[in-house]
């Protein structure tokens, strides 16, 4: 016979165990914007991560942040176009080029590899970069920034 | 000038600009991730076209008409420091049309020195050489380069400053201004400093800015006001007799306005130039405005439908450009259909119907454009 304090426990068992899953649930969806955990910076606007990745100059901590592009999925590419760059890709693979014959800028080097990715931001203290938010988790060479389509 | 010295010269420059961005590209893909390596970008803008002219232009087909165009460009980012080089190549000529050395001052204002585009032309400031950038295949006559019969000066060589400042959240401000030896007038019209073969004699200054408010600092949209002024001696007998001047001083005042905002395109602006001929004991005063307004739309398929209207007003009474300037078009509309088929890739049709001094000429073109990476 299961006792009304055994019943709450395994309750409370089962929504720990639920709300745990649920977290990593979570986690697997999002797409987080990421620095190397030496770089002083602790938050980009929406303005400033399009304007880095344009290719144009921002400064952080100081010194000029290089931004990497992700493309080790599809997902990621799509996430890149809407939610970070907020241009369809060909308006945005259109003013790089323009930024290279009006301001002689260079495009951001693209990753089609997530470990590769990581391993740059993370030799990087300038790097800027998005990943999903479960490659870089418990990462201590990698810090998050914020969750991108949240400011 | 010598062919022999143009084909070491042009040997030399390709071959420096490719050695510096091969060097860089096997640089960085060894080591694309550290910060103090330098980054570059080459693009090679190309270009074919098929034409029909109901009647020819005086001075024969303009180097924009070439059957095939190259436009080679490189840009060096080194920290704060910055290379630049554009190298035109066409069936008709070549020219380093762009090289330029910079120093990021403070964020997103860099000082360059080298040859540069003046920032008074609303057209050629954001399209350059590029014409895979631009939806019409043909550029307004206003905004001509110096070989193409160009009444505006668009070569400086000299200092460049370019500046973009971020106003309130998201808006900005657009500051450009350069300074430096500027043209002489020939018998073919304006002739820049050629790098490749420099000949300072003669070239006074030419000065050139730009004020320009963004509505969206990333964005394209751009409403601004443009001024130059050019001093422009006459350096061929000829020439001068033809003009009864020895020296042209040009004061350009413009305004202009890019704006976008999908699916539709606006581009216009309007030039005043106020010109004085002058020879010993004598100045005569032109003053010449010309102007242009495209509209373009997006449609299904990836097509760009857009239409030209061009118009001047007392250029046909001005006597540097219809005497130096026989092929300067009064008047011209446009109208074309793009079809961008394949990745950086474009087919356009083109249209136009213009009016020079004493003659009306209809034209046709088809035109394959590509920018390769």
């Amino acid at each position: 016979m299961i006792t009304g304090g055994a019943l709450w426990r395994r309750h409370l068992l089962g929504i720990i165990v639920c709300l745990l899953t649920m977290r990593v649930a979570l986690a697997a969806d999002r797409v987080v914007l990421i620095a190397n955990s030496g770089n002083s910076v602790s938050e980009l606007n929406s303005l400033e991560v399009q304007k880095l990745f344009l290719g144009l100059t921002v400064y952080a901590g100081g010194s000029a942040l290089h931004p990497l592009r992700n493309e080790s999925d599809q997902l990621l590419r799509e996430i890149f176009y809407q939610d970070i760059i907020s241009m369809s890709e060909l308006t945005y693979e259109r003013r790089l080029l323009a930024l290279t014959l009006q301001q002689g800028r260079t495009a951001p080097p693209i990753y089609k590899s997530s470990r590769q990715l990581v391993s740059a931001v993370a030799s990087d203290p300038a790097a800027i970069s998005f990943a999903w938010a479960t490659e870089v988790a418990n990462d201590p060479r990698i810090k998050v920034l914020r969750v991108v389509g949240q400011e | 000038m010598n062919p022999r010295v143009i084909h070491r010269s042009l040997g030399l420059a390709l071959s420096g600009l490719l050695c510096v961005h091969v060097a860089h590209a096997a640089e960085d893909s060894e080591h694309h991730n550290m910060s103090s390596e330098p980054s570059s970008e080459f693009v090679l803008f190309v270009s074919s076209e098929a034409h029909h002219f109901s009647e020819a232009a005086s001075n024969g087909e303009l180097n924009e008409d070439a059957p095939l165009i190259g436009d080679a460009v490189l840009a060096v980012n080194h920290g704060q420091f910055r290379l630049f080089g554009e190298f035109g190549l066409s069936t008709e000529e070549h020219d380093l049309e762009r090289f330029q050395i910079g120093y990021e001052v403070i964020p997103n204002t860099v000082v360059w020195i080298g040859r540069f585009h003046q920032p008074a032309s609303a057209w050629n400031t954001e399209h350059h050489h590029g014409r895979y950038l631009q939806t019409a295949i043909t550029r307004p006559s206003i905004e001509l380069w110096e070989d193409e019969d160009g009444v505006v000066p668009q070569h400086i060589t000299g200092v460049y400053v370019d500046s973009r400042r971020p106003i309130g959240e998201s808006s900005g401000l657009h500051l450009a201004a350069g300074a430096g030896l500027g043209v002489t007038i020939q018998k073919d019209g304006l002739q820049e400093l050629n790098l490749l073969d420099p000949d300072a004699s003669g070239r006074r200054l030419s000065l050139s800015a730009r004020i320009a408010y963004l509505p969206n600092y990333v964005g394209t949209s751009e409403f601004g006001l443009l001024a130059a002024h050019n001093n422009m001696p006459v350096l061929d007998h000829v020439t001068s007799t033809l003009l009864h001047a020895t020296n042209v001083e040009q004061n350009l005042y413009g305004v202009f306005a890019n704006w976008s905002n999908e699916p539709w395109k606006i581009q216009a602006a309007v030039y005043d130039l106020e010109m004085n001929l002058t020879e010993v004991g004598s100045a005569r005063p032109e003053t010449v405005v010309a102007g242009y307004l495209q509209v373009e739309r997006l449609l299904p398929k990836h097509l760009t439908a857009y239409a030209r209207e061009e118009n001047s007003d007392h250029a046909n009474h001005s006597i540097y450009v219809t005497l130096n300037h026989p092929d300067f078009e009064l008047r011209r509309a446009t109208i074309g259909l793009r079809w961008d088929f394949l990745h950086n890739q474009a087919l356009t049709a083109e249209i136009a119907k213009a009016q020079r001094v004493g003659a009306g000429n209809t034209e046709y073109r088809l035109q394959w454009s590509a920018a390769l990476q």
